[in-house]
């Protein structure tokens, strides 16, 4: 059993941020602050490790057994250390039908580490996850908590590349469909129906 | 009693984005820069269609006008809001809750996640009416923990909106008291199934529950609740600022109103699309999307990865994208999140991929699903691509699937098993294909631009 | 609610499942996850039927069947897990059509597709309900013809349970159980999905009930250690008996071969302890087996112990006894001792004319409620409950039990064929009412986390803590709390309000019950304080006797027949002395005293430090081999039925009395287990041989005087608190699994006191507590009040205060295992 007292424990000089997140609640469901609270630890971690899963454990009044089970049900709460850019390739199908197998073959090939691991120098990590939710801009690529989308061969390069010299780049949103802004819009409506858009009120 | 046919323009059903009298609504405010904030939303009619609820209708009369409005739920399933609102048990001194189902995880399905990055203050007001009809004071949206830039834009709108008194004790500076708790989820597809998500929302592992009780009877913390999609509660601010008539107006018989499409796969435009329901699926792949890259496809699922593919064929491609339709053609709407196969995707490994999918999935509560989904059927699939397949392996696939079918605890192995069942369906010659040859009928293996 | 199972047409009451509607029907399904006690699930849908039933149309109208013009049967869509599906009016049920047996086939192959062919290997073969089912059921041969999922075999949960998570088929009755019994969630379901496992960060699984997993585990995934490859579940001889280990009277099944014992597994009793025992029951049985048992009865000669017959021992002992006179002979037996044993010991003393009898350890007062005893039921269904002490180690299951009160679910209705498999009134994630418990103890104790109200009063206050209880109830309004004075706020050991809240809800309850045990007995006062205060509220008293038949003794009469005579005082008056597994010479005083008697005869398992002294070692049989009578904490006659275990020529009391009887020339009652059980009836008019396995309350109509002269009790200003333990630490050290576990006995102190006396945790140290000679291991908590330590009973040592010099704490070189 890991003791609570070598280990500074995460929550010790944050007493705003917990009660912050414990009051997203009501007391009956304290219990619901599992999540967060997990979140909070590995963002700032990179992982969640066995004291802070019986710190979470010990604040929430639930054994330190719930908080694990609860813990690795999903996929994004980790038990070791990922990589300081945690590389999570889109696997499923329309990604794959914009490449995101070839993608993570290149990744593998060019970083040297395959699903799960973390480089030598625990720059990167990579994890092959499930469907983003942004099927019309595959393949999509989320480092950490942001989304790269349509990450072809060039802007692959280009990612790792600025990766590598620390840089993360935003965001890369596309649009697409209505997502575009009114003007784009406009040209798909005329492109479709033959007829002269009014470019009001639309997009 | 003059035949529809023959009934004047204007009372005719709106089913095309061509007819003149279709606007798009709900993603008008998608893609433009700086449309998050809530100064930008209130210049744009912003929380008028709640002040209206709030102040000119009762809460039964919302829920009147939804059910007039005949809006079916956007998540997948496909149940009248109007209705489920109703379930909930009279007022009793009891904790009630909203709960918004942001986890969009369904495989072709992205649409909510525009709205709550680029519109979140349209989910808010949607959400406050939400309540205020079902009378509950508090809301709680369960947002896919991928969804980080959605799930920073709500926090920062509920913000927003509790600053400037449009969430809190005095909502819009009425007596109703609405608040909103956003909940990140960690990556469970699973827990965008009700029960799941209420589990998962409890702090508990995110396996389903069992029915009965509804959540409306016993939800969240066993209080009464009901769970929306986000796109429904966006649906829900557009029929009360123009009413439930407006919104019927727009579709077809079983499925009213304006829908947001989406289309992944190799087409010219991928993206969501704003549609009347009932348009078809030729308007959206073809007209707007700009058809298959290639010019080639053979099938499409019709509504996300769980919906039976169909084929490449005019009697579908021209089918209204509506409830019944697809519910006639043995598949199913569900999302209305269209992905497109192309020619050169080879069915066996399309369909490995989504198997893939729900074995990752699952949550491995039942049995069928833990072995049968989750473990069996993968590797029969691995099988077939190793290029050791039998013909016995597919009898063994099929007498499998059925076994799943209708077994599970929850349909996640229906949603595996009905869409492997159609592939050997309507794809059956390339499995017979591959275990005939050792290699499977389409090898194009690199999918990746330069 | 008539439904229809196949051909059998039956009524059931609303809230039935429709799977006990099947059995109950004679016919029967699979099923892995229903557990009778626990919530069902449907999770290993082994259990799906073809169910439909009638409907009524909007005016309340069943639909007809246009031809048959009978109600029309609507079949739901999918088949339906019959566990989780409560029976509706003119349900139908199918379980024998085509359809039904290929899904059932179905499922069994989808289970056995990653369970590993461990058979031959698995302790669980032979008593597997997969192997069961699988072979009812499934299809014969398997089509899975890929690797097996790998996971961890062998993986030790505990000392005491053995892990083989490949064998696992998730049906979450060990999650289930910890969260839903005991309330300790310390097992849970770790991934999802195929690679869903078993696991705990939880070390050692903290939990009294930890080892009731492995009788409900279907499959050899939860193992018992303490029995893992001892035998083959077909070669066992199973015999069903009572445990002794406690006041509980709990269900057991001894499971023996060729003569040793080699488990227990809890059996049904479902108004005592339902499906469960404790771990200390369950695993403490290895000293039975232990090598260094006495296996002959042993007289002295020259200085050294020689074997003989049992003749010519009990000759010898008549010999000895016979210059000696009644007042002359002390006869005692151990607490554990069966009614029959009691009989005969007290037609021994009669014969030796010598008023000199007792059991012990017998607290100072009476263990035999007044008036309105409670029963475990009772405990289970009441709707406040007020509890002093520790009672998750003094009588285990009543843990269980209050647990079950504060789920607030009543025991479910027998059906045909026993308890019901799949209870629907039972939910996954229970809340409990804790506003129906509140737990005093002189520290703090497990129970308290999950009670409304937690009273933590000073060590040896329970006297003071009750009159103070005592006064807020005469008060007899919201008042009350506030007319105590300093003393008596200060014996509360809790807020005033919370003692007043107490009050009120007792007095308010329907079904209220007191329940208090060894700390209350150690001091008459506070024993006729607690009865007074529970008259005062009208709650139900259940009194928890230090050992399994202190209830039966005392109401059998085995006492002194006056106080001096009682034990331990009678080892000082006495010239000779016939002890039953009682070891006095722990306390070196007690040891010169001894060695100075004129005859000593041990009646014992092993050769003890006061069989080091006896002038006769009789070896004596252990609670698994007796055949007699114990009376549980509720007043109820159990039968204790002995096992095939190969004892040499051991005996218990009433083989002793037989013998020395024959010896005497006298037939004495209790001379055997038969003729004692003529007594029996007579004096309670219920039949030991015909208890069935129920056995039968005894509820006298008169009151049950107390016949026992009561022990004198005197404050002890002590600095070490005996506290109840779960385990025997008697037995500990011949119990491997059980020691390794525990770590021996603890001696907990608070930081503070460790410092003051130079220990530090871990250290083995030996200490003189009451006079005996206590070995333990140090163990700081600073949840143990200052100026006070902890240390388990013995039977030599009971409950309660003691005073200990702490100059003789020292540390002790020696290991903790037991020496020859």
């Amino acid at each position: 059993m890991v003791e609570l007292d070598t280990i500074p424990a995460y929550f010790a000089d944050k007493q705003e941020v917990l009660d912050e997140i414990l009051g997203r609640y009501p007391e009956y469901g304290r219990r619901s602050a599992v999540m967060p609270l997990l979140w909070e630890v590995q963002n700032a971690e990179r992982y969640v490790s066995e004291a802070r899963i019986a710190e979470i454990a010990e604040i929430l009044g639930m054994h330190p057994t719930e908080v694990k089970g609860v813990m690795s049900f999903y996929s994004e709460y980790h038990g070791e250390p990922v990589g300081k850019y945690h590389l999570q390739v889109c696997s499923t199908l329309s990604c794959s039908l914009a490449g995101s197998d070839q993608l993570y073959d290149y990744l593998v090939e060019k970083l040297g580490i395959v699903n799960g691991e973390t480089d030598a120098e625990g720059r990167f990590s990579i994890q092959r996850v499930e469907c983003l939710g942004s099927c019309g801009t595959g393949p999509v690529l989320q480092v950490n908590d942001v989304y790269y989308e349509r990450v072809s061969r060039t802007r692959c390069d280009q990612l790792i590349e600025a990766l590598k010299h620390g840089d993360m780049p935003d965001a890369w949103r596309e649009r697409g469909g209505d997502n575009e802004s009114a003007e784009k819009a406009d040209f798909l409506m005329s492109a479709a129906s033959g007829r002269a858009s009014t470019g009001e009120g639309e997009g | 009693m003059s035949d529809v046919a023959d009934a004047p323009e204007a009372a005719r059903p709106i089913t095309s984005r061509r007819d003149p009298r279709y606007e798009v609504v709900m993603y008008r405010h998608v893609g433009v820069d700086g449309a998050w904030k809530l100064d930008y939303y209130r210049s744009h009619g912003g929380y008028e269609a709640a002040t209206k609820a709030l102040t000119q209708m009762s809460p039964s009369q919302v829920i009147d006008e939804v059910k007039a409005s005949k809006l079916r739920g956007r998540g997948g399933a496909g149940f009248p809001t109007g209705l489920k609102w109703s379930f909930m048990p009279p007022v009793d001194g009891r904790q009630r809750l909203l709960v918004v189902n942001a986890d969009e995880s369904e495989p072709g399905s992205f649409k909510d996640r525009y709205i709550m990055e680029d519109d979140p203050h349209q989910l808010i007001e949607g959400m406050i009416i939400g309540c205020y009809a079902i009378q509950a004071t508090k809301a709680m949206i369960y947002i896919r923990g991928e969804y980080v830039k959605g799930y920073q834009r709500l926090v920062g709108a509920v913000r927003e909106a509790r600053e400037a008194g449009i969430l809190g004790k005095n909502v819009l500076g009425t007596e109703v008291e609405v608040d909103i708790t956003v909940h990140r989820g960690a990556g469970a597809y699973i827990c965008g199934e009700e029960t799941a998500l209420m589990n998962s929302l409890e702090g508990l592992r995110g396996n389903p529950r069992l029915k009965p009780p509804f959540p409306a009877q016993a939800g969240v913390y066993g209080l009464p609740t009901t769970i929306n999609n986000v796109t429904t509660m966006t649906s829900v601010v557009h029929i009360i600022t123009r009413g439930a008539h407006w919104f019927s107006s727009m579709g077809t018989e079983d499925s009213k109103g304006t829908k947001l499409y989406q289309i992944s796969g190799p087409v010219e435009r991928p993206g969501v699309y704003e549609l009347p329901m009932g348009a078809s699926f030729r308007e959206l792949i073809y007209d707007l999307a700009g058809g298959p890259k290639g010019g080639e496809a053979k099938g499409f699922f019709p509504g996300g990865s769980s919906t039976p593919p169909l084929p490449w064929t005019d009697e579908y491609l021209d089918m209204a994208m509506d409830y019944g339709s697809l519910a006639k053609a043995g598949s199913m709407l569900g999302t209305g999140g269209v992905i497109v196969i192309p020619k050169e995707k080879d069915i066996v490994d399309a369909m490995y991929n989504v198997v893939r999918f729900y074995a990752h999935e699952s949550c491995g509560k039942c049995t069928p699903c833990r072995e049968g989904i989750s473990t069996w059927l993968p590797k029969m699939y691995q099988k077939l691509l190793a290029g050791l397949g039998t013909r016995e392996d597919l009898d063994l696939m099929e007498e499998m699937v059925r076994n799943s079918r209708g077994t599970a605890f929850c349909p996640l192995a229906d949603a595996c098993a009905m869409p492997v069942q159609a592939s050997f369906k309507w794809f059956r010659d390339e499995y017979e294909f591959i275990v005939d040859n050792g290699r499977p009928m389409y090898t194009k293996n690199d999918w990746w631009e330069a | 609610m008539k439904v229809t199972v196949n051909d059998v047409s039956m009524d059931f009451p609303q809230g039935t499942s429709v799977i006990d509607a099947i059995f109950a029907a004679g016919y029967d399904v699979p099923y892995f996850c229903s557990q009778e006690y626990m919530s069902p699930i449907g999770a290993c849908r082994m259990c799906l039927a073809r169910i439909g039933a009638p409907r009524k149309d909007r005016e309340g109208n069943w639909i007809l069947d246009e031809e048959s013009g009978e109600p029309k049967i609507f079949y739901f869509p999918n088949m339906m897990a019959t566990c989780t599906t409560q029976v509706m009016e003119g349900m139908v049920v199918d379980t024998l059509s085509e359809d039904v047996k290929n899904i059932q086939g179905g499922m069994v192959e989808f289970t056995l597709i990653n369970h590993p062919l461990d058979c031959p290997v698995c302790d669980k073969g032979g008593a597997c309900e997969l192997q069961d089912r699988a072979y009812e059921y499934g299809t014969g041969l398997s089509r899975f013809d890929f690797d097996k999922r790998h996971q961890e075999k062998h993986h030790p949960l505990s000392e005491l349970i053995t892990l083989d998570r490949e064998r696992c088929i998730h049906c979450k009755r060990c999650v289930r159980y910890f969260e839903e019994v005991p309330g300790d969630s310390v097992l849970d379901f770790i991934e999802r999905g195929g690679h869903t496992y078993i696991g705990t960060l939880d070390d050692g699984l903290p939990s009294n009930f930890t080892g009731n997993i492995t009788d409900i585990c279907p499959v050899g995934a939860l193992l018992d250690t303490t029995s893992r490859f001892r035998g083959r579940n077909w070669e066992y001889q199973h015999t069903r008996s009572t445990g002794m280990d406690d006041a509980s009277g709990s269900a057991i099944m001894i499971d023996g071969r060729t003569g040793r014992i080699e488990r227990i597994k809890a059996a049904l009793h479902p108004d005592v302890n339902k499906t469960w025992i404790d771990d200390g029951t369950r695993f403490g049985h290895e000293y039975v087996n232990a090598e260094d048992r006495v296996r002959s009865p042993l007289i002295r000669r020259d200085g050294a112990l020689t074997p003989v017959t049992w003749e010519e021992a009990a000759a010898f002992i008549r010999d000895r006894l016979s210059g000696l006179s009644g007042k002359d002979i002390g006869i005692a037996l151990r607490a554990d001792a069966t009614l029959e044993e009691g009989i005969a010991a007290r037609a021994l003393a009669d014969a030796l004319g010598t008023g000199q009898l007792d059991h012990a350890p017998r607290p100072a007062a009476s263990v035999i409620p007044q008036q309105s005893p409670a029963t475990l039921t009772d405990l289970a269904t009441a709707d406040a409950i007020f509890v002093v002490g520790d009672v998750t180690e003094e009588v285990p299951i009543a843990d269980l039990r209050i647990k079950d009160a504060l789920k607030g679910v009543t025991p479910p209705a027998m059906m045909q064929h026993g308890v019901p498999i799949a209870d629907l009134r039972l939910k996954e994630h229970p809340v409990l009412q804790r506003e129906k418990l509140t737990v005093a103890a002189p520290y703090r104790v497990d129970l308290m986390k999950h009670a409304g109200r937690a009273m933590q009063y000073p060590a040896g206050g329970e006297a003071a803590l009750f009159q103070a209880l005592q006064a807020v109830a005469e008060a007899d309004d919201a008042e009350g709390g506030l007319r105590l004075d300093e003393a008596q706020r200060a014996g509360l050991g809790s807020s005033v309000e919370d003692a007043t809240a107490l009050v009120q809800r007792l007095r308010a309850a329907d079904n209220a019950v007191l329940v208090y045990g060894g700390f209350v007995l150690a001091s008459r006062e506070a024993a006729a304080a607690a009865a007074g205060f529970a008259k005062a509220v009208g709650a139900k008293v259940m009194i928890i006797g230090p050992m399994a038949n202190s209830y039966g003794l005392e109401l059998a009469g085995v006492g002194p027949s006056h106080a001096r005579y009682a034990y331990p005082d009678m080892l000082e008056g006495a010239r000779a002395l016939i002890l039953s597994n009682l070891d006095p010479a722990q306390d070196p005083d007690v040891r010169t005293q001894l060695e100075q008697k004129d005859f000593l005869v041990v009646h014992d398992l092993f050769i003890t430090e006061t069989a080091q002294l006896a002038d006769v070692v009789l070896p004596a049989k252990s609670v698994f081999e007796k055949d007699g009578t114990t009376v549980n904490l509720e007043g109820r006659f159990l039968g204790v039925h002995a096992a095939p275990i190969e004892g040499g020529e051991s005996e218990d009391f009433v083989g002793l009395v037989g013998a020395l009887g024959e010896a005497l020339g006298q037939r004495l009652e209790g001379r055997s287990v038969r003729s004692a059980r003529r007594v029996l009836r007579k004096r309670f008019e219920i039949d030991p041989a015909e208890l069935g396995p129920t056995g039968q309350l005894y509820r006298p109509k008169g009151r049950t005087t107390a016949k026992v002269t009561i022990r004198s009790s005197e404050a002890v200003d002590g600095n070490v608190l005996v506290t109840p333990s779960m385990l025997r630490i008697e037995y500990l050290h011949r119990n491997p699994h059980l020691n390794a576990l525990s770590g021996g006995p603890r001696l907990r102190m608070g930081p503070a006191d460790a410092a003051l006396n130079n220990v530090a945790d871990g250290d083995a140290v030996r200490l003189r507590v009451g006079g005996v000679v206590r070995r333990a291991t140090v163990c700081v908590d600073d949840k143990v009040p200052p100026g006070l330590m902890l240390l388990p009973t013995l039977p030599e040592q009971p409950i309660g205060l003691a005073r200990a010099d702490l100059s003789t704490l020292v540390r002790d070189e020696r290991e903790l295992e037991v020496a020859g």
